[in-house]
């Protein structure tokens, strides 16, 4: 019986084959869909679980609030490794891993720099930690003495390749001498550490050993024993805070106790984070490598939920219009002996065959489709072929969405009375118009919904990009690595401001992009409870960076070279006068100081105040920043007049190869690195972009397959009413009405739920766009404009056919 | 005794009148009859058919058939017992499109649970019997009118079946087709003992049969 289900089915997919390939193509495109998402969630998922007793493992963070500045830092002080390692019995060990950022290696026999991005400096326990296991190199010893470091694998065949790695001398910045330890295999794509390459040994790192409280730069991984429980962990953690920091603050700040520096509301609460919810959960100001986000995560689960719903809610709409032509069917099945459970049996069979079929052309789809989804999402999955689980998996889903998408269509169809259908009784009579309707209904408000969506998101983004920022990002080059530029980096500014198309050059150790900041304390003269900290950034510029990056002066002045004592001066910005508690006016000629960092509680005198202007995303507000006149080697930026771009970069190129020719230039244009910071943003732009389309295409492809089958319900009723004197054009009116109707109603279900939805996403920036009602509108004209488009030629078709012929059939 | 219809009402309201389709039908038809049903379009003749062959239910009365009260049985007793008793021939035959003419036939033994070989040993039979082996892998599509409704006929005779419900047979046939399918009804009749209850509006037709049952508006005359 079962091989007789099949070749029916099979017989009567091939005989119609236009209502098969919508179903099947409608089917496929959403499982291709829902298969990438899945394997983009599973690969998120994945996260940092490849590492041995990554369930143990757990991270330091810091929730910090201090001088009028909230922060959650992944990041917390150099002694709290110790801490936990000597104090607490539930820590097996305790290892630091402290950012360096980009460094420039060679080998010291060779004059060729090789660029590494992301160097760090580790503690010798962190193959422990980790369980990594050496390709070469002895993991007992080769982070333990100053100067050794490790390569991954990658980092030491750009040099040497890994067999002769071990005991070479490498150089790094020019100036530190290090040597070789050991090789570690390159980090997988989905592990924190993906992007180092280079670790160095934390015993030759000063600071590290020093027991300040104060700055939070390590970040500080724990294995807990394996009876241990985080939650019994998290109160004598929060007792470190009395226990060190606090004497800590006291040996600055005398009169500080804990008591009153809560009072003042201030805190530092220090919790453990699981090191495999990091990528996804933690929001900590500074990470390893970019995190994913659980949110983006949700959304995605509902983009594919509503993926296959829609696709499955095709099969059912398709597969009840087919029912006319199925119904003569079911009748002589019936009279033949054949009872409900039979034929539902066979239909579930028939839908069965189709999603595999479907199932098929979907995994073909995700195949081709697989390397433009990795560039959108950036990710690198591909299809896990090999692995029998994945297999298991994608046949049992498909059972249980076939078997999710047949049963409408089996139980609708097997209901038919033979005496009934075997008479023909009007195809009218087939029935189940109301619960088809409300599946259009609810394809096309999933599709406005992602429309809005889509708008609001590219809206947003056109917002920021459009910004008046405070400061000019256009036409800026930004010289990378100025450290390597060493003692010549005066001089090489100087050559570069002589060529004839650069306006302005300045040297500076941060510029108004988002990057890895800290925050300084500081003081004005004379005030000294904690309640009058203001937390400011400060950054290091030269003489030239105000007007390079057209920032205003707001009042005051800018740096002079003619006055000597502008090395001890300040410029600060509005957010600094307000947390001050000055006026503009009344903040010239303040004087500033700060006990901690390098500046050992000298007083800066505030020479001049600067508009606002946004150096981090706009997700968050303006804090406080001062700039202060510093030599620093950070970038060099250049600002370049318009037209002959190429000739310029040349130029520079060429002052830059004179002077350092054994490093190449990198440079980039400021523009972009903005850009990238609103890459997340960008990428579920893109992604709600491609689902939308995808939906929409799901949702037209139905009600493509309902226009036909409605006009072919209403053939007679057409034929009547042409025979009457009713013109083509009155009746695909009709026709086209009946469908707009149901696409109207969606629109007004889904306009609000859309436009909450997108409310709540934009909360998450703190300059924002307001959801303008053109944009609801736009989408619902949009999808109306697709709507008719797709059911009018059904509705002329079925219009011009000629009345005698539509008479006959009945 | 086949069956026994006892004071059968059947009806349907409308615009608050209640309309008889059936009214007061007694029938019995004993083992190896050949009836012919007749009457004027609307008097009934379908209906009665359909509550013979259990397809259609009826308001008042009793329908025994073979020792079985008809009425008391539930929906599923009563399709297996049409099942196994009784076969249907059509007037548009009802093939079904996607099948050839010997999976056609084969399809009533499939939901009786026949084995494969026997299935293969019954179609092959019937084929036979029909003269009809060189179109068994013909889709319905591709036979005449007469063709499909010998098929037709074939496939309510092969799992032996007591009575034969023909609802007219030959409606859609010429005259000579019409001539050969009723030739072999009477031959089944009279040579196998199938009972057959045909429903006609052709006297010649009819005549075929060993009694004639007229309908008028629901009523035996």
């Amino acid at each position: 019986m079962f091989k007789n289900h099949i070749k029916v089915a099979w017989r009567s997919l091939r005989r119609q084959p236009f209502f098969t390939f919508l179903n099947i193509f409608g089917l496929a495109t959403g499982m291709a869909g829902v298969l990438l998402i899945s394997l983009y969630i599973y690969n998120e998922l994945s996260h940092d679980k490849m590492f041995a007793d990554a369930d143990r493992i757990h991270r330091i963070n810091a929730d910090i609030k201090f001088g009028g500045d909230e922060t959650i830092s992944g990041e917390t002080a150099a002694p709290m490794a110790a801490v936990l390692e000597n104090d607490f019995s539930q820590v097996e060990i305790a290892t630091r891993i402290r950012n360096l950022g980009s460094v420039l290696i060679r080998k010291s026999t060779t004059n060729n720099n090789i660029k590494e991005i992301n160097t760090a400096y580790a503690d010798a326990n962190f193959f422990d930690m980790f369980g990594l296991d050496l390709l070469v190199g002895d993991p007992k010893t080769a982070l333990k003495e100053p100067n050794t470091l490790i390569l991954t694998k990658t980092a030491a065949e750009k040099h040497f390749g890994v067999n002769n790695a071990v005991g070479q001398e490498l150089l790094l910045d020019n100036i530190n001498n290090y040597v070789v330890t050991g090789v570690i295999d390159d980090f997988p794509k989905n592990s924190l550490l993906r992007e180092h390459s280079v670790f160095m040994a934390m015993s030759g790192y000063e600071d590290a050993q020093e027991s300040e409280w104060g700055s939070h730069n390590y970040f500080t991984f724990i294995k807990l024993i394996p009876s241990a429980s985080v939650e019994d962990f998290q109160a004598p953690l929060q007792e470190i805070v009395g226990d060190y920091l606090i004497p800590w603050v006291q040996q600055i700040y005398p009169g500080i106790t804990e008591k009153n520096f809560i009072a003042s509301g201030n805190y530092v609460n220090y919790y453990s984070i699981p090191l495999t919810d990091i990528h996804l959960y933690s929001d900590a100001q500074f990470e390893l490598s970019a995190n994913g986000s659980i949110q983006n995560i949700y959304i995605l689960s509902f983009i594919g939920l509503f993926l296959i719903l829609l696709a499955s809610v095709n099969f059912m709409n398709l597969s009840t219009a087919q029912s006319l032509k199925r119904a003569k069917e079911v009748g002589i099945r019936k009279t033949l002996g054949s009872n409900k459970a039979g034929l539902v049996k066979q239909f579930l069979t028939e839908s069965s065959l189709l999603s595999f079929i479907s199932l098929l052309v979907a995994i073909g789809i995700a195949v081709v489709v697989m390397p433009f989804f990795n560039d959108l999402a950036g990710t690198e999955i591909s299809l896990p072929f090999l692995n029998p689980v994945f297999w298991l998996i994608v046949l049992f889903a498909t059972i249980l969405l076939s078997l999710f998408s047949g049963w409408y269509p089996a139980f609708f169809m097997s209901r038919f009375i033979p005496v009934k259908v075997l008479k023909g009784i009007g195809k009218s009579s087939v029935g189940g118009g109301n619960i088809r309707n409300s599946l259009v209904i609810f394809q096309f408000a999933i599709s406005v919904f992602l429309i809005v969506g889509t708008l609001v998101v590219f809206n947003q983004l056109e917002y920021i990009q459009n910004k008046e920022l405070g400061f000019s990002k256009d036409q800026v080059l930004i010289v990378q690595d100025f450290y390597g530029a060493g003692t010549k980096g005066e001089a090489i500014k100087q050559e570069v401001k002589k060529i004839a198309q650069v306006k302005n050059a300045s040297i500076s150790s941060f510029l108004p992009t988002p990057s890895s900041r800290s925050d300084y304390t500081y003081f004005r003269e004379g005030f000294t409870n904690q309640e009058d900290a203001v937390n400011m950034q400060r950054w290091l510029v030269d003489y030239d960076y105000l007007e390079t990056l057209d920032i205003t002066l707001k009042a005051g002045r800018n740096f002079s070279q003619e006055r000597m004592t502008d090395s001890t001066a300040i410029i600060i910005n509005e957010t600094a006068v307000s947390l001050l508690g000055v006026s503009t006016e009344e903040a010239l000629g303040l004087r500033v100081s700060s006990d901690l960092g390098d500046e050992n509680g000298e007083y800066f005198t505030i020479i001049g105040v600067v508009d606002n202007f946004h150096f981090e995303t706009l997700r968050d507000d303006i804090g406080a920043l001062g700039l202060r006149l510093g030599t620093s080697t950070g970038n060099m930026a250049v600002k370049i007049s318009g037209g002959a771009f190429s000739s310029t970069l040349t130029a520079i190129e060429e002052v830059w190869n004179k002077n350092i020719p054994e490093q190449p230039l990198i440079y980039n244009f400021m523009e972009e690195s903005f850009n990238d910071t609103y890459q997340a943003e960008q990428r579920l732009g893109r992604i709600f972009m491609v689902f939308t389309i995808l939906s929409l295409f799901i949702a037209c492809l139905g009600l493509f397959g309902l226009a036909a089958f409605n006009a072919e319900k209403r053939t007679k009723e057409i034929g009547v009413r042409k025979v009457l004197g009713a013109s083509v054009g009155q009746i695909s009116y009709r026709l086209t009405l009946d469908f707009l109707k149901l696409v109207g109603i969606s629109i007004l279900i889904s306009l609000p739920i859309g436009w909450y939805a997108m409310e709540q996403w934009l909360q998450d920036f703190s300059y924002r766009i307001e959801i303008n009602w053109w944009m609801l509108a736009f989408a619902g004209l949009l999808t109306i404009t697709i709507a008719i488009l797709t059911v009018g030629y059904q509705s002329i078709k079925a219009a011009i056919a000629s009345p005698v012929k539509s008479l006959q059939v009945e | 005794m086949l069956l026994q219809l006892n004071n059968i009402f059947k009806w349907v309201n409308s615009g608050g009148q209640r309309i008889f389709l059936l009214k007061d039908i007694n029938l019995e038809v004993e083992e190896g009859e050949f009836i012919s049903v007749m009457g004027p379009s609307g008097s009934g003749k379908s209906t009665l058919l359909n509550v013979i062959g259990m397809l259609d239910t009826f308001d008042e009365g009793e329908y025994n058939f073979l020792h079985e009260s008809v009425h008391t049985l539930k929906e599923k007793h009563r399709s297996n017992l049409y099942k196994e008793y009784i076969g249907f021939v059509f007037q548009s035959y009802h093939l079904l499109d996607e099948l050839t003419v010997q999976e056609n036939l084969e399809m009533p033994l499939l939901y009786k649970k026949y084995k494969g070989s026997e299935r293969k040993a019954m179609v092959a039979d019937m084929l036979d019997r029909f003269n009809i082996v060189g179109k068994k892998d013909l889709f319905p599509a591709q036979l005449s009118g007469g063709q499909q409704q010998l098929v037709g006929v074939a496939r309510a005779l092969i799992a032996n079946p007591k009575l034969i419900l023909a609802d007219e047979p030959t409606g859609n046939l010429n005259s000579q087709q019409s001539e050969e399918i009723m030739e072999l009804f009477k031959k089944l009749n009279q040579e196998d003992g199938v009972t057959i209850i045909q429903v006609t509006h052709s006297e010649n037709n009819a005549a075929y049969g060993s009694r004639i049952i007229n309908l008028l508006d629901g009523r035996k005359v």
